[in-house]
């Protein structure tokens, strides 16, 4: 399995368009955003928005080992030669699982150095750590989504599904806009979205407050009906092939 | 476990009245039964839609028989594809994109206990001069060779192989037929889906022709050749005389319909001068058949002979 997630992170790094979604993109936004003043519930702009762009990114990673990349590669017979090799479902879904967490690292890494030396935020090791946890832990549930996706859609449509997904995940669940902005329904909407929940742990892990038992089973839940509803999927599909 | 003639182990494929039904009307297998001993090499003869890759897929676990026994080297199938017992090239199936030839293949290497050295498998599968390419800027032909290099990886016991020239130009057909005696000779047992009865012919020691979903004919490549030997020869000629026609030597039919002729030979070479020979002026002639699908029609309708084993 080490050599499969090696060869898969490897080679998902040599994808440009996905280097520049999960890094590029946020880096550009934070240095566009994180000089704005202000604080909100004890933190300055700039630490609001090096969460939310580490979540974003870690979505981003989070989704598309599994959803735009497995759509394409179900799509053109690649997981068909899979299925004739000895790895099993389950350990290639470990591996895939862990390339998205993986994957969050090198966003993460950039977005940290830049809210030190750019951003001026000033946060201690073990709020560092505490943020990297919550996202570790808290992008499992988009691993399963983006499986969701790639198992519902074809190659070409994944991509536009996976980008659509996160931008609403990411407007409503109050990651691109502040929260208190959206309308009272969006809001009502918002409130149930994992990306809500991640957002508002890794702020809480920011800010030292206890990061909320709401959210973590919120996410959890997420985890266990995303994933019947691939499992459902992947059960579906190989039986019928 | 079923023993073969030799008593110690059992078929390396059985193959027991599968039939497999994909819509109520279409029975892409409809009983097929054989069983491939260890060693052989086997080719699954038969035009597009005979129902070759619905049997490969189903001896790889790739699709469920409707009814009937697959058991793959004395098990089910899911056994031996995760025990890395067996190797398998699709009909179609893209790469991995992003990924180098020798990342590749160093991948599908690891996957396997029992595996073959890059080297080697570089060599056999003739992508050596590719290795630091990008899978994604390969040739259709390069692509193939690349699936073959990943089928042998774990030096399989059996190895299926789905129309596995179908991209390749006549210098990497070769070089393909060459490897594929190579690791027949070291003792794999192989089984190859083609469309052609020649590649079938040069590379197979006995061939299992199917159409409609079912077998019409196992054999030795020469057993099922010389029910493809068959031509027809259509010319004018003016008042032909039946009887002299079907003296020739190797004709077993003549049809008159005033001057044209129409005659069926299982020896076209031996006919054709011998009727020249009858000093008959002889124009617009034609000879047909030899093919495939001539082959199947001559087996479809044919008696059941010696070496011809119907299932229906």
């Amino acid at each position: 399995m080490a050599a499969f997630l090696r060869f898969e992170i490897v080679r998902s790094l040599r994808n440009v368009r996905f280097v520049v979604f999960i890094a590029g993109f946020p880096v550009l936004l934070y240095l566009i955003y994180a000089k704005q003043t202000g604080t909100s519930q004890g933190l300055t702009v700039a630490a609001i928005l090096l969460v939310s762009m580490a979540v974003w990114s870690g979505m981003g990673s989070a989704m598309f080992a599994t959803g735009p990349q497995l759509a394409k590669e179900r799509q053109n017979g690649w997981m068909r030669q899979l299925r004739v090799s000895p790895i099993s479902a389950p350990r290639w879904f470990a591996a895939k699982l862990a390339q998205g967490l993986l994957l969050i690292i090198p966003g993460f890494v950039l977005l940290i150095l830049l809210g030190f030396g750019y951003g001026h935020v000033h946060l201690a090791a073990g709020r560092v750590a505490a943020l990297a946890a919550v996202l570790v832990l808290g992008v499992i549930p988009f691993c399963v989504l983006g499986l969701v996706i790639g198992l519902v859609f074809d190659g070409q449509t994944a991509q536009v599904a996976q980008m659509l997904t996160m931008l609403v995940l990411a407007f409503l669940g109050g990651i691109f806009i502040p929260f208190s902005n959206l309308p009272h329904v969006m809001q009502e909407i918002g409130k149930m979205l994992p990306s809500y929940h991640l957002v508002q742990l890794g702020w809480n892990a920011v800010a030292g407050r206890p990061l909320g038992v709401a959210h973590m089973l919120a996410l959890g839940a997420w985890a266990v009906a995303l994933g019947l509803v691939a499992l459902w999927r992947w059960r579906q599909e190989s039986t019928t092939a | 476990m079923i023993t073969n003639n030799k008593g110690a182990t059992g078929p390396a494929v059985a193959f027991r009245d599968v039939v497999k039904v994909y819509h109520p009307d279409i029975k892409a297998l409809d009983h097929v039964t054989f069983d491939i001993q260890p060693g052989e090499t086997v080719a699954l003869l038969g035009p597009n839609g005979a129902g070759k890759s619905t049997a490969i897929d189903t001896m790889l676990g790739l699709r469920a028989p409707t009814s009937g026994e697959v058991r793959i080297l004395g098990g089910p199938a899911a056994a031996a594809v995760a025990a890395g017992q067996i190797g398998g090239m699709l009909q179609t199936g893209g790469l991995p994109e992003g990924a180098k030839v020798s990342e590749l293949i160093g991948l599908f290497r690891q996957l396997y206990r029992d595996r073959r050295s890059t080297a080697e498998l570089l060599t056999l599968a003739g992508v050596a001069d590719l290795a630091d390419r990008r899978v994604e800027q390969l040739s259709g032909g390069q692509t193939q060779r690349m699936r073959f290099a990943l089928a042998l990886a774990g030096n399989p016991e059996l190895l299926f192989l789905d129309e596995p020239t179908a991209a390749l130009d006549v210098e990497a057909r070769r070089h393909f037929w060459r490897s594929v005696e190579t690791i027949a000779r070291q003792g794999a047992t192989v089984l190859f889906a083609t469309h052609y009865l020649e590649e079938a012919d040069a590379n197979a020691s006995r061939i299992i022709v199917v159409n409609h979903g079912r077998v019409i004919a196992d054999g030795t490549p020469a057993q099922i050749k010389a029910f493809t030997a068959t031509r027809t020869l259509r010319f004018s000629t003016p008042a032909p005389d039946p009887s002299e026609l079907l003296k020739l030597p190797g004709v077993t039919d003549v049809v008159v319909n005033g001057d044209a002729v129409t005659v069926r030979t299982g020896d076209a070479d031996d006919t054709l001068p011998a009727l020249y020979a009858l000093g008959r002026p002889i124009t617009a002639m034609e000879v047909g058949g030899g093919g495939l699908e001539e082959a199947l029609i001559a087996l479809t309708s044919a008696d059941n002979g010696p070496v011809m084993e119907r299932v229906s």
